[in-house]
């Protein structure tokens, strides 16, 4: 497949990121990034520490307050109120509140509650942010449970699972509010080994279900094989975002990441 | 030791340990109240205020609890402010613990992990609903034994309540010492009131601790 034809266009992007720029006080933590995620696309985000995955991807659900260009969810601006207002305006805590029942969020350390089950910290966000009632939130967060394969360990508090059920409590707990994105900041990399083929799983059933999903990984054999393109940032900027073939197949044109490729290849990962 | 004595007093000691008992309860549960405001509006409110409330706290936990009651009992009539002995006792009491209640609060909101905030922020949870159902249930963990150890500080704190003649346990102790000539006997009983009041909340503390720390217990 050609270049031109894995390139997405406007209309079939669910987020679209314009000029992206976000800096923390004087430093530059990202730079002019412009990027799309297609509908029930994985897009996988790889670079050196440091080089701004996180940031971009909190940028996303404005966990960070970006300070420059644009990100749309489905045709709406994220987080600010109008972009022509200078200085931008926050979006008021209710609006953002909606917008951020539509992307779901996993990170590195689950966050879990850990003075609630697991069922209860399925259900919290149905009752307080869904409305649903207890009841039907209890059902519907059973449901969520039960996706993960975790429908007998409800009762559970999160200091009674193993890392690997946590993080697929916390999956479901995000995959519950039905959202139209997923968010993943390096979901495997808090684990001991023999538990991040589970946590890998449960993600693969949801890309294969047609979910949206952006994951921030140092698995690069996930990224080679779910993802359907890979984004290389280094030092803030975006330097490609190809399918996954390109990134891994043969010798990648730029110097970056080459070398960052190659300190996995010594491990026999690609 | 001469139980004619304790008839005699009994009914006074008995209603001084009333008296000190309600200036320690209304005065401590006003300061909690008090303090837990300051502290969310610290956390949460314009900073310009949280900067007066450094300031208030500083102030109050430089200052001896003596002084600040002898200023409100005193100095209050000088700006309209008459109160009573038990009013100015339960209202300095709101005064002098507020400052240290909102202290332990503020190290209780901070002990509540950042990513657990952002992930309730994430799935859409109002500001309000993280404070009840995912910072406040957890913060009584760290928060308990100190709250307790405070609330037994204030026990004893009463006692100088007696300056400004409010009819509380040690001012009934030191009209029956001075009226029989006796100290032995009332200020054992004064010492077996406090200790009584002291191991009573000690023991609530203990079982709200225990109460709250269920979910860290592993099967
Ligand atoms: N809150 C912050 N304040 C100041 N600097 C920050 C903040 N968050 C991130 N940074 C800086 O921004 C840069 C990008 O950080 P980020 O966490 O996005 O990197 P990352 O690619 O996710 O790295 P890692 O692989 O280690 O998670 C880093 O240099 C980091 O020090
Ligand atoms: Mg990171």
């Amino acid at each position: 497949m050609s270049k031109e034809q894995m390139t997405t266009t406007a209309d079939d992007a669910i987020i679209t990121v314009r000029n992206l720029s976000k800096y923390f006080d004087d430093f530059e933590a990202l730079r002019d990034i412009t990027l799309d995620v297609k509908r029930s696309e994985v897009l996988c985000l790889i670079g050196p520490s440091g080089s701004g995955k996180s940031t971009l991807l909190r940028c996303l659900n404005f966990l960070e307050q970006y300070d420059g260009g644009e990100v749309h969810l489905d045709g709406e601006l994220i987080g600010w109120q109008d972009i022509s207002h200078n200085p931008r305006k926050p979006l008021s805590g209710e609006a953002l509140r909606k917008q951020r029942q539509h992307i779901g969020m996993v990170f590195q350390h689950f966050h879990l509650w850990p003075h609630m089950s697991a069922l209860d910290n399925v259900a919290e966000a149905l009752t307080s942010v869904k409305k649903l009632s207890k009841k039907k939130a209890k059902e519907a967060a059973m449901a969520a449970l039960t996706k993960v394969h975790l429908e007998d360990k409800a009762e559970n508090y999160p200091a009674n699972l193993s890392g690997g059920q946590q993080q697929r409590v916390a999956i479901a707990r995000a995959i519950a509010m039905e959202p139209q994105v997923m968010l993943f900041d390096e979901p495997t990399s808090a684990l001991d080994p023999e538990l991040v083929g589970e946590v890998l799983s449960v993600m693969k059933d949801l890309a294969a279900e047609g979910m949206t999903m952006v994951v921030v990984t140092h698995e690069m054999g996930f990224a080679a094989h779910v993802a359907d393109r890979v984004a290389f940032l280094d030092s803030g900027r975006l330097v490609t975002c190809v399918p996954p073939e390109e990134m891994f197949g043969r010798e990648p044109d730029d110097a970056r990441v080459r070398s960052f490729l190659q300190t996995y290849r010594e491990r026999n990962v690609v | 030791m001469e139980t004619e004595l304790f008839v005699r007093y009994g009914p006074a000691l008995l209603y001084g340990f009333g008296i000190t008992i309600l200036c320690w309860l209304a005065g401590s549960i006003g300061g909690v109240i008090v303090g837990f405001i300051l502290a969310c509006l610290n956390r949460w409110g314009p900073h310009a205020l949280s900067w007066v409330i450094y300031v208030y706290v500083e102030i109050i936990r430089g200052t001896p609890f003596m002084i600040q009651l002898f200023i409100l009992y005193y100095g209050g009539p000088y700006i309209g402010l008459v109160l009573s002995p038990v009013q100015a006792g339960i209202t300095s009491f709101v005064v002098y613990g507020s400052p240290y209640f909102a202290e332990i609060f503020r190290s209780g909101f901070n002990a509540i992990p950042k990513g657990q905030i952002e992930a309730a922020r994430c799935v859409g949870m109002p500001e309000t609903r993280i404070l009840w159902r995912i910072i406040l249930p957890q913060m009584l963990v760290p928060i308990t034994a100190p709250l307790t150890n405070f609330f037994i500080i204030l026990t004893k704190e009463t006692a100088i309540l007696s300056v400004v003649t409010v009819p509380e346990l040690l001012f009934q102790t030191q009209t029956m010492a001075a009226e029989t000539f006796t100290f032995v006997e009332p200020f054992l009983a004064l010492s077996l009131f406090y200790w009584l009041m002291v191991l009573v909340t000690g023991w609530i503390g203990a079982k709200v601790e225990q109460r709250v720390t269920r979910h860290l217990k592993r099967a």
